[in-house]
């Protein structure tokens, strides 16, 4: 089943009353356990195309189902609870609210979810197990002034993982950082997807595309072209590495 | 570039600009309105009084004739420069009817609610003026009477009087109403209404009635003359000074005087709003200031694109204020005008743009003050920090994880709070100003709504205040004997009816006395009381008078006397002294804070008596005040029957009435500042804040919540300045009203407060208000857009 279906999408803003389509007749879909990368040039539509899927931007036309529901005709409300329990979102800055602790970063959105607030004990375990995993639990009581930058990326990637969503929105999460935090992130990245959550990422790094199942070119806000490079395997890193390179140039990177 | 930046000031802050802009209009408008009402009433009072010729002293005497003892004193005092004697007659409750009231045309009763006389217009001393202040005369058939009584009666111009005396009676239309300054005050118990001469002759000519002598005197040395007069211990009913007359005119500036207060709180208010602006355009603007300083602009340079832009605000702000501050003057004025003779209003216009020149000048050199810090930001820093002006962060005191049941919104809003105490520092301090503001002027109006007020008036708390309307009559008595069977017959008829109750009133003598200096003599009213056992008086120090040769005295008068517990005050009589040990201090409002109050078994003639208060009337059981009022009224038709309130409020009534109004206009401009100083703080927290706001929304936060969030803020903000103000207001209403009540004669007075309304219903209204305001301002989150923050530029 399609995790993600998106037909005909258009999205356009009027600035200084001209229209400006950012996004034309997109079409896509992303199926479930698939990790699909964006690239395109700055200012293509990536980052709007990743908004307007995920329902924090409206479209102007096209239909969106998320796991075979519509979003249209959802209202902000309804909206905001699936971002909150299916959807997980990574950005390109590490964005957390810098009066909490790290630890308390993570565990927000779970606390949210959690309105009889009975299971914040179970929460609290499901936290602590994901920052083990990935690294963190050292810096749980941290302010977020204290930890570096792929410290932080990685909390946000427990932050989005908090609630066991079923798809993960990263718009540039590697962007940045230096090469050794964008490694380690899009480890733990490539882990999750292996477990089974969906991810689509908008990158500029070919490096990072190249770990990911599928690559969707957008240019002028339209799909100019894809290419399926499998499940990724640590052993053909390289090879995938050369071939997408490869078709990127063809594509006018 | 410094265009560049201003405008896209104007562009991106202009509800804060505009929120600046509406401060300096309040506060340009609330100074020179209340500065040059201040200086007006203050002049009007002092030229008011003088052209009606206010003499230094004034003394009312009765006598079987036309002239007293007095005269002859006067004539030959050396000290006196002036006197003149005014005979009138004192009317009694049958004496005056209303025949026809245009208001209310079933009215027939003529309420006097003071001692009124009735006189010829005065030409020298103590002159009377129409509404426009000019001098007048009455022909035959007319009558003039003074604003208060006219109220009190609910008549005006056209319509007709009766007076009779005797047999003879005539009727009288009303001329005009007139300004009297002398006695036209709340404060002064004595009223006074005009008729032509022919009139006066004719009707009291011959009458064989006690005269009431009015004699007003100018002296040269007031201690020397007053030693000499009191000397003489002359029988009057009673004496004022050319000062207290003044002191009675106190309200009228009382009022703007708190709106001073109030116009002062609103520049520090609009001097914290600046400074908050400032800092945070400064901090916004960070990286164009370190570009422009490597650029090469100076400092100044910098310092002066902002000054120009404060500076066009406060001047506009100023203008629109003074212009505003003309006629919100004049509705101020309006209430004071009634009772004054107002002069050359206008020519004041200069003080208000004095005001409005202040304003501009002090936001100037504030404002100058305040951009010292771009100083401090180095061209250097600005490029390596720019992206964010966010300097004070702190780690958090509370954890989430360790709060229970909060839900995560409201954790968040109190966090915020917590960790950046600072940021919301003058937040509190605007609320807790505002809290204040209305909290201490509710103070004062529940102290004079209390049913305890009235033991500052020197009388114990009753449900029923009985005035038979012709209190006078027992005045010339030669005992008590008719005064103490009239009081048993209110006693014996509610009995008849089955309801047990002391009936009693207050009797005052008038005594010359001295305390440590023989030669300073004063002659305040002595009172006592009579029908009652128990005693319940304003005692601050002491005990209560109890055997015949004790005294009470109030604080105002043992200063002035130089006596304390213990001393004695020495009652002069022409045949002999009497001494009284003072054994108590106590206060009262009435007489200006000036009397003495002996036992009931200490014992005067009743010459000496110059007046009494109305009957009083306390059931021994409970009995709801209106039901006892209703049956007052059965068993004493022709009485004037009030309930505690009414009673109050018929004493001090147009005093509560301004200061509601006061109140109004209080709450009305606080919960504005509050609205405005909420919305400026939102607007700049969202702006601030878009990071924050849009990670709650990627990771689900709904709109309700992230609002929620928000303005649940302001409000714990607001509920702790509540918490503090409530707080602050205990030693502050003391230290600002004190001296008020001071000087009206109860400076111990205590400040009562109604809980519900000052600690529930105010608060839950600024609550409800601010919130609500909070909450709509709180919807421009929905315009907070992720992908223009998720981008490094
Ligand atoms: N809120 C907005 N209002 C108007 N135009 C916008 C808005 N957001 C993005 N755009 C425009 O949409 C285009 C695509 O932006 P974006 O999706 O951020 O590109 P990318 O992420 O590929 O760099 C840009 O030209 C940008 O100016
Ligand atoms: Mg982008």
């Amino acid at each position: 089943m399609n995790q993600l279906a998106v037909k005909d999408l258009c999205k356009t803003y009027i600035v200084n009353k001209r229209p400006n389509n950012v996004l034309r007749n997109i079409s896509l879909n992303i199926e479930e356990g698939e990790m699909a990368a964006i690239m395109g040039p700055s200012g293509s539509g990536k980052s709007t195309l990743l908004y307007t899927v995920s329902g924090m931007d409206s479209a102007t036309a096209g239909k969106i189902s998320f796991f075979g529901k519509e979003i249209e005709g959802l209202s902000a409300k309804e909206m905001s609870r699936i971002r909150l329990t299916q959807m997980g979102f990574i950005f390109q800055q590490m964005y957390l609210l810098k009066n909490l602790t790290i630890y308390d970063n993570i565990v927000l959105p779970a606390y949210q979810a959690d309105g009889g607030r009975k299971n914040r004990e179970r929460i609290n375990e499901r936290a602590r197990e994901l920052m083990r995993k990935l690294g963190i639990i050292e810096i749980a009581e941290n302010d977020i002034t204290e930890v570096s930058g792929g410290q932080l990326q990685r909390a946000c990637i427990c932050r989005s993982l908090i609630n066991q969503p079923k798809m993960i929105f990263a718009d540039e999460p590697t962007g940045a950082l230096n090469q050794q935090n964008s490694k380690e992130v899009m480890k733990e990245l490539n882990r999750i997807n292996k477990e089974g959550t969906t991810i689509m990422l908008v990158t500029h790094d070919s490096k990072v595309a190249a770990k990911c199942d599928r690559v969707l070119y957008i240019e002028d806000g339209s799909i100019k072209g894809e290419m399926s490079l499998g499940k990724f395997e640590e052993e053909k890193l390289r090879e995938r590495e050369r071939k997408l390179s490869g078709w990127l140039l063809e594509m006018g990177w | 570039m410094l265009l560049h930046i201003l405008k896209k000031d104007l562009k991106r802050k202009h509800s804060m600009n505009i929120i600046l802009l509406l401060f300096v209009i309040m506060a340009a408008a609330f100074l020179a309105s209340s500065v040059s009402n201040l200086i007006t009433i203050q002049g009007a009072v002092t030229s008011f009084l003088e052209m009606a010729e206010t003499p230094d002293f004034i003394t009312i005497a009765l006598s079987e004739e036309e002239k007293s003892d007095i005269d002859t004193f006067l004539k030959d005092c050396a000290y006196v420069t002036e006197y003149e004697v005014i005979d009138c007659h004192t009317i009694m409750e049958d004496e005056i009817e209303i025949i026809s009231c245009a208001n209310d045309p079933g009215r027939h009763k003529y309420e006097k609610g003071n001692t009124v006389c009735i006189e010829t217009v005065p030409e020298h001393l103590m002159k009377v003026f129409d509404q426009e202040g000019r001098l007048f005369t009455l022909k035959e058939g007319e009558i003039a009477i003074p604003k208060l009584q006219a109220e009190l009666n609910n008549l005006q111009v056209g319509d007709i009087l009766k007076l009779s005396c005797g047999d003879k009676q005539r009727e009288f239309t009303i001329k005009l109403i007139v300004k009297d300054a002398v006695f036209g005050t709340q404060f002064m118990g004595f009223k006074r209404l005009f008729v032509s001469d022919q009139d006066y002759e004719w009707l009291y000519g011959d009458s064989m009635s006690v005269h009431t002598l009015l004699y007003g005197v100018n002296y040269e040395d007031k201690d020397a003359f007053m030693s000499e007069f009191n000397q003489e211990n002359f029988q009057v009913v009673s004496s004022v000074d050319g000062g207290t007359i003044k002191m009675c005119y106190v309200f009228d500036m009382l009022i703007a005087g708190i709106l001073l207060v109030v116009s002062i709180c609103l520049i520090l208010i609009a001097f914290l709003v600046l400074r908050f602006t400032i800092v945070f355009t400064l901090q916004e603007d960070y990286k164009e200031i370190g570009v422009m300083k490597a650029i090469g602009i100076s400092d100044m340079g910098i310092k002066g694109i902002y000054l120009l832009k404060y500076f066009a605000i406060a001047l506009f702000g100023s203008a629109v204020g003074l212009i505003l501050s003309f006629p919100f003057e004049k509705l101020l004025l309006f209430k004071t005008m009634a009772n004054l003779v107002v002069q050359d209003v206008e020519s004041r216009a200069e003080i208000n743009l004095l005001c409005a020149a202040a304003v501009i000048f002090v936001v100037i050199l504030f404002c100058y003050s305040t951009t010292g810090k771009v100083k401090k930001f180095t061209a250097i820093e600005a490029i390596r920090n720019g992206g964010n002006g966010e300097r004070f962060s702190k780690g958090s005191l509370l954890c989430l994880h360790k709060t229970r049941k909060m839900p995560p919104f409201v954790y968040l809003a109190c966090n915020d709070v917590l960790s950046n105490m600072k940021q919301y520092l003058v937040l509190t301090v605007i609320f807790c100003m505002g809290t204040l503001l209305i909290l201490i002027p509710l103070k004062a109006i529940h102290t004079l709504k209390d049913k305890n007020i009235i033991r500052s008036f020197n009388m114990q708390p009753a449900s029923a205040f009985i005035d038979s309307g012709n209190m006078e009559k027992y005045i010339g008595e030669k005992d008590d004997t008719l005064l103490i069977s009239d009081l048993n017959q209110v006693k014996d008829a509610l009995k008849a009816k089955g309801v047990e109750a002391e009936v009693w009133l207050e009797k005052e003598y008038v005594v010359s006395c001295y305390g440590s200096d023989p030669e300073r003599l004063c002659n305040y009213y002595t009172s006592q009381l009579i029908g009652k056992e128990e005693e319940d008086y304003d005692l601050i120090e002491g005990k209560l008078p109890v055997f015949p040769n004790e005294i009470m005295v109030t604080e105002k008068t043992a200063e002035e006397l130089g006596v304390g517990i213990g001393d004695y005050v020495y009652y002069q009589y022409p045949d002999r002294e009497e001494a009284f040990l003072v054994t108590g201090l106590y206060q009262s409002m009435m007489n200006m804070g000036n009397g003495f109050r002996v036992s009931q078994k200490a014992v005067f003639e009743s010459q000496y008596l110059g007046g009494l208060f109305v009957i009083q009337v306390e059931p021994v059981d409970d009995m709801e005040e209106e039901e006892l009022k209703e049956l007052l009224h059965q068993l004493f038709p022709a009485y004037k029957i009030s309930t505690g309130n009414e009673y109050i409020s018929s004493m001090i009534g147009g005093v509560l009435d301004q200061m509601d109004a006061l109140q109004m206009l209080l709450s009305g401009v606080v919960l504005s500042i509050n609205v405005l100083i909420t919305v400026l703080m939102m607007k700049t927290l969202i702006t601030k804040e878009r990071g924050e706001i849009a990670i709650l929304k990627s990771i689900g936060f709904s709109d309700q919540a992230i609002k929620g969030w928000q303005s649940i803020r302001i409000l714990i903000v607001l509920g702790a300045a509540i918490f503090f103000g409530t707080l602050l207001s205990e030693p502050l209403s003391q230290l600002s009203l004190g001296p008020i009540f001071g000087m009206m004669g109860a400076p111990s007075m205590k400040l009562i407060t109604r809980p519900f309304e000052a600690y529930v219903v105010y608060p839950v209204i600024m609550l409800g208000v601010t919130g609500t305001a909070a909450y709509l301002c709180a919807s421009s989150i929905k315009k907070v857009d992720l992908k223009e923050i998720n981008t490094v530029e």
